[in-house]
């Protein structure tokens, strides 16, 4: 009777236990961060501090222990990824890796693959970014025109990826590849692990617009990728990219992005705020809540098995709209008097939330995918 | 969702899809859902009781079981609780009509729904409806813990009742703006979603009046207590 199914969700006591355990790490290995720093959420990261996550045991916390996992539930990790968010903790270098490259090895690719990738990364050891957009290939992804021709032992790569995350600092990039003939779409693209110290890998960081430099052209100039670096089967990328994009569109990171900024506000007007001010509180306050909730059903889906896609990409697009209303609610009812703190926070999220609905399929693409759901596409 | 919930639900649709009246409802036994078995009721939880006041919105009852329900299970916590269920449920139905509508609608030589204006309002408009459901049941639920736990769910049943105020304020200019002039007629069902929509947005408060009161309550509380207490459930 409903569209889409979102079940109330209890965490389960070992889950709940964990919290508290995530914060106090936390609290001590974060304890200097400026709130400003905080703000960069995942796109912020430091391989240190991955490192010190992994011996922790909370990277690759669900995977088999064969493989450096842990054996943990879902919910387990949900927490950790809750608490790591709202810290605004430096998780920029794993990120990728724990929740999507990972993910993806463990369901599609060799045993050599899983033997050798994950555990470096549940270790915090290894960085993964994301060959996907090329510049004529955005939201119209399955066009990407980077090749991939056989050679003797593997293939032979030539093409340009951009906007890839993180390319500057990673190890690997799984790269979407066209393996066959252009007007057959679909049917002839394959996902490769590509070595980023391979020869003919060319890295060009992008400054943003804060300045800052995140993204990356990475150019591929005749890259040789050996056969055993080949994900799933030849021909299979784009069904396995539907896979991989339900992965990163289910957490809650999809919410969270602007929480420091909003904890600014809360801090500068205190116990005595405004009628604006607490509406502005209640407001977002609400929709934050329920949004919590979509996404522990989601969790909750992911626990029991099943693969929640289109409920992600709902919970992204009111996730990444509510995270791009609290800066520019924030701003407009902050009162004259602020200070350094709230002020940079706020400009900073202010310049970085346009991304929020453009990164991991802009907001019209998976209304796209919601409309299709409803049947009217 | 368990065999009994399942029934229940077949239950309901059963009685209140099709004109009900209330000798149906009562031989059902649905006002007694909260009611324990050993007293003749159904012996259901919160969440199951969600399950029938929902359909109560979705089907535009007349009927006054949500108020029979509660009168089982008296309390002045819950009213905004019930009204956010039914809400949640009118939102659904509106946005089923909404999209058989515009699939069904041809203007131009090809269905409304395939254009891609059409589809965005109404992908905005099954989000809002996801939310409030999501709100309205995650109450229900509080609802159910804290008769386990104790303690109150006051903070669930405000967020839920303000989620459904914004979804519908959001949803309901939608549902109609896709209908064109059929969905301004009092003869095509559109209307008696959205005027209840309209009437319970103001009822058991409104967005100003609980925005008021949870943004009240989290600055009282304080910037170090607003996500342990957001993540304590
Ligand atoms: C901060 C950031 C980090 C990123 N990191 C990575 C990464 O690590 N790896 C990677 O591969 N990519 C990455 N991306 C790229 C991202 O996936 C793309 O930006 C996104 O897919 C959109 O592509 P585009 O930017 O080319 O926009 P376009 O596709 O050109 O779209 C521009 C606008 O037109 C709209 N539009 C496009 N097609 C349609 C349509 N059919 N109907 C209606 N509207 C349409 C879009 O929704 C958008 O609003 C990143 C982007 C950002 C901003």
């Amino acid at each position: 009777m409903s569209t889409f199914e979102f079940a109330p969700y209890d965490l389960p006591p070992e889950a709940k236990a964990l919290r508290g355990e995530v914060r106090a790490f936390l609290g001590e290995a974060l304890e200097d961060k400026p709130s400003v720093e905080r703000a960069r959420s995942w796109s912020g990261g430091s391989r240190e501090f991955s490192r010190k996550l992994g011996a922790r045991g909370w990277i690759g916390m669900t995977w088999p222990k064969r493989y450096g996992g842990h054996e943990r539930s879902y919910a387990e990790r949900y927490v950790v990824i809750e608490e790591l968010l709202v810290a605004g903790a430096p998780v920029g270098n794993h990120w990728v890796a724990d929740r999507q490259s990972g993910p993806l090895l463990l369901r599609f690719g060799t045993e050599e693959q899983r033997r050798t990738l994950l555990p470096g990364i549940a270790a915090g050891e290894l960085c993964f970014c994301i060959g996907m957009s090329e510049p004529g290939s955005g939201s119209d992804l399955a066009s990407v025109r980077t090749r991939a021709r056989r050679v003797e032992g593997g293939w032979k790569v030539s093409g340009q990826k951009i906007w890839t995350s993180n390319a500057q600092h990673a190890d690997w990039m799984i790269a979407l590849v066209r393996t066959g003939d252009a007007e057959q779409r679909h049917a002839s693209l394959t996902q490769l692990l590509v070595d980023m110290k391979s020869a003919g890998v060319a890295v060009k960081p992008i400054a943003n617009l804060t300045g800052e430099s995140h993204f990356n052209e990475v150019f591929l100039d005749d890259v040789f990728v050996p056969d055993a670096m080949l994900i799933g089967a030849e021909g299979d990328g784009w069904s396995q990219v539907g896979a991989e994009l339900a992965y990163e569109r289910s957490g809650p990171e999809r919410y969270l992005s602007s929480m420091r900024v909003f904890l600014e506000f809360l801090r500068i007007v205190g116990d005595t705020p405004t009628e604006a001010e607490r509406l502005l509180i209640g407001h977002v306050t609400a929709r934050m809540w329920t949004l919590r909730q979509m996404s522990l059903a989601i969790a909750g889906k992911l626990a029991a098995g099943e693969n929640p896609a289109v409920a992600a990409a709902v919970v992204k697009d009111l996730g990444t709209s509510l995270e791009q209303d609290i800066p520019r609610d924030v701003q407009a009812l902050a009162p004259a008097k602020t200070d350094e703190v709230f002020d940079r926070t706020l400009i900073y999220l202010l310049q970085t939330s346009p991304s929020f609905s453009l990164r991991g399929g802009t907001r019209e693409i998976l209304r796209g995918i919601i409309a299709r759901e409803l049947g009217l596409r | 969702m368990s065999e009994l919930r399942a029934i229940l639900a077949e239950t309901t649709e059963r009685v209140l899809a099709n004109a009900p009246d209330w000798a149906r409802v009562e031989e059902a036994g649905l006002a007694k859902v909260l009611v324990p078995e050993e007293e003749g009721g159904f012996g259901g939880s919160w969440e199951d009781a969600f399950i029938v006041i929902r359909a109560c919105g979705y089907h535009a009852v007349d009927l006054p079981l949500p108020q029979a329900i509660l009168a089982t299970r008296p309390s002045d916590l819950y009213p905004p609780m019930l009204l956010a269920a039914q809400m949640a449920g009118a939102l659904q139905a509106a946005l089923d009509l909404s999209v058989q509508y515009t699939r069904e609608r041809k203007q131009f030589g090809k269905p409304l729904a395939s254009f891609q204006a059409i589809q965005q309002q109404l992908a905005v408009f099954a989000e809002e409806a996801a939310a409030a459901n999501m709100a309205a049941a995650a109450a229900f639920r509080a609802a159910d813990l804290v008769e386990e736990n104790g303690g109150d769910a006051e903070f669930e049943i405000a967020c839920a009742k303000l989620r459904a105020n914004q979804a519908a304020r959001i949803s309901t200019g939608i549902a109609h703006q896709v209908h064109g002039a059929m969905g301004f007629t009092a003869e095509y069902r559109l209307q008696h979603l959205t005027k209840r929509l309209w009437t319970w947005g103001s009822e058991h408060g409104n967005e100003r009046h609980w925005a008021d009161w949870i943004g009240a309550r989290v600055a009282a509380r304080g910037t170090s207590n607003f996500w342990p207490d957001l993540s304590s459930g």
